[in-house]
């Protein structure tokens, strides 16, 4: 087995008890780019400088310095997320020559914990889809079906763990864009709870919903790096003020008494029959090793999707308000007037997808339609995270299908906005209710597709859906996340 | 519903391109009759009182950026400032 095809945590005590160097480590996972880049494309741009970063730490090691477990862990940063002296882009042709003068705040434990940065992955232009197909740059392709899309918006950083292009990733969520990509690709991702990871640094496409987190090859490993970005931060206004345990510290994967929560409603028509068999199947394996079952109702999930793309396009069109060709980013070339410049700019800057969310925004909070459609929003809204405070006086987790289907065809719903959005029928009530919520493998379809379920926690309870969820990998004895075409003298696919 | 795209894109300071323009407003119709089903609520918006925001104090700080940083990314830059379009005759 290599190197790339190991999880963080095999490769932190690897390195640790100095079996293999980060310098090895690096060579591996990029020697892995090399050969599964041009069939998955990833990546955005790569870093040039992971071996002066792997050579410091083999030498901080050998001098007897004290470090993170994390130390030497190559790492893939979505490129929404600012990164000091490295081109970040958002997938946009807005954005396209972009060199942040600084780190986004997640960057700082990132590097202080001497990760290396491998570089900036894929993803929908601004974060907007669900198939990273919207990107300016290039399409990523899944690793078990190259024809297929690796979801989205996180879809590089999805797509690079299953492919062992990168140990662990950092993605970002707004409405199922860590949790679907995963589910996708057949990874383990985290969407932690809204406050708990700072969005300083983060190119914001709907603030209240925005939360970045961690894709990896297990329960562990999004465990080990949630626990390193999670907590407080002055520089964001919305990051929570409380104490942030170190995860590892409690997961034990008992889910013995463990009161599961199965909401009807996400169970439905939409969803594909070999989606909810596998998901039931799971639930079930759950509840033979003491997991207590009970059916629940979660009656306003069928405005969710209404509410959601109000909420997070209004805010959209605020946010995206700013690249003006201004102060940085493209701005057209030619232009008599500020307002010939600003509409030139935008146009030519912004994809197609981008602009209809900027429109649906600029609509639903214009003069005379702000009451029946923002307004009515935010209620439901409320409702839907009361229904989710109720549900969750009588169980722990809540488990639910992450995709309504496994990974669909490349081209295959991109003509179509309306069936694109509902491919985050299950993940939008999360972020609308601000809560944590984590996507594991969970079979495959008859294809051979990855299928994912989504286990849901209250606020502030990533150690109960991580144990939850570590309970259940070890019931299955752990996750095979990367396919044989892509593991050792493969690269065959 | 029909969406006055020309109008909503002029808000948005975006330009639509003629031959887009359909396909735009079949899109935008179908989304927006789609968001439109919603339920009626009775009830108000109200702040969070169980969740206040913490506010932090008013002070100044020194910022840690050098100015030809900020402008590093700039499209158009003269003397350490940025050139716009000439606004005021």
């Amino acid at each position: 087995m290599k190197l790339f095809e190991k999880s963080a945590a095999d490769l932190s005590a690897m390195l640790q008890n100095k079996e293999c160097s980060a310098v090895e480590l690096t060579q591996d996972v990029l020697a892995q780019i090399d050969a599964a880049e041009p069939k998955v494309g990833a990546y955005v741009t790569r870093c040039e400088d992971c071996f002066e970063q792997a050579k410091a730490i083999d030498k901080a090691r050998l001098a007897g310095e004290e470090l993170h477990p994390l130390a030497g862990i190559p790492i893939g940063i979505k490129d929404n997320i600012s990164t000091k002296g490295i081109r970040t882009t958002c997938s946009s042709h807005m954005l396209d020559n972009y060199i942040p003068p600084f780190d986004a705040s997640v960057l700082q434990p990132v590097r202080k914990a001497g990760m290396i940065i491998t570089g900036k992955m894929n993803m929908d232009e601004f974060a907007m889809g669900s198939s990273t197909e919207t990107s300016y740059f290039h399409q990523t392709h899944n690793p078990h079906n190259l024809e297929c899309v690796p979801g989205g918006s996180s879809g590089g950083s999805a797509a690079a763990v299953a492919a062992g292009e990168a140990i662990l990733t950092l993605g970002s969520d707004t409405g199922g864009s860590i949790r679907q990509p995963a589910s996708l690709c057949g990874v383990v991702g985290l969407k932690p709870t809204y406050g708990s990871v700072s969005r300083y640094g983060l190119v914001a496409f709907a603030s209240s919903l925005d939360q970045i987190g961690p894709l990896g090859k297990s329960v562990k490993d999004v465990a080990m790096l949630q626990s390193l970005i999670q907590g407080h931060d002055n520089m964001d206004a919305t990051s929570a003020y409380r104490s942030y345990p170190n995860l590892l510290d409690k997961l034990d994967g008992n889910v013995q008494g463990l009161r599961i929560g199965v909401p009807k409603e996400y169970f439905g028509a939409g969803i594909d029959k070999c989606v909810k068999e596998a998901v039931y199947n799971s639930i079930q394996m759950l509840e033979k090793n003491g997991a207590i079952v009970k059916e629940i109702s979660l009656p306003s999930t069928d405005y969710a999707i209404n509410t959601y793309y109000i909420i997070a396009s209004a805010e959209a069109s605020s946010n995206l308000a700013r690249f003006d060709g201004v102060r940085y980013g493209y701005r057209t070339d030619s232009y008599d007037s500020l307002t010939e410049m600003y509409e030139k700019t935008r146009s030519e800057g912004f994809g197609d997808e981008v602009k209809r969310r900027i429109m649906l925004g600029t609509f639903v909070l214009s003069s005379g339609f702000y009451d029946a459609y923002y307004k009515k929003a935010k209620l439901v809204q409320r409702r839907i995270a009361q229904e989710f405070s109720a549900a969750f006086q009588e169980c722990d987790v809540i488990i639910t299908p992450t995709s309504p289907s496994p990974a669909f065809r490349i081209g295959e719903n991109i003509g179509d906005p309306l069936k694109m959005y509902y491919n985050d029928v299950c993940t939008v009530t999360v972020n609308i209710a601000g809560l944590p919520a984590i996507s594991v493998p969970c079979g495959k379809s008859s294809d051979g597709l990855p299928l994912g379920m989504q286990l849901i926690g209250n606020k502030f309870a990533e150690q109960t859906i991580l144990n939850a969820a570590y309970g259940y990998e070890q019931l299955v004895g752990g996750f095979q996340v990367i396919p044989e075409a892509f593991c050792t003298g493969g690269a065959n696919a | 519903m029909k969406i006055d795209i020309a109008h909503i894109a002029k808000l948005s300071r975006l330009r639509i391109e003629s031959d887009k323009m359909e396909k735009f407003e079949t899109d935008m119709s179908a989304i927006v009759d789609m968001v439109d089903r919603l339920p009626e609520m009775a009830e108000e918006l109200a702040l969070d009182v169980e969740n206040p925001m913490h506010l932090r104090t008013d002070e100044a700080q020194d910022h840690k950026f050098r100015r030809d940083e900020m402008l590093s990314n700039a499209p158009e830059v003269q003397s350490g400032c940025l050139v716009v379009p000439k606004t005021v005759e």
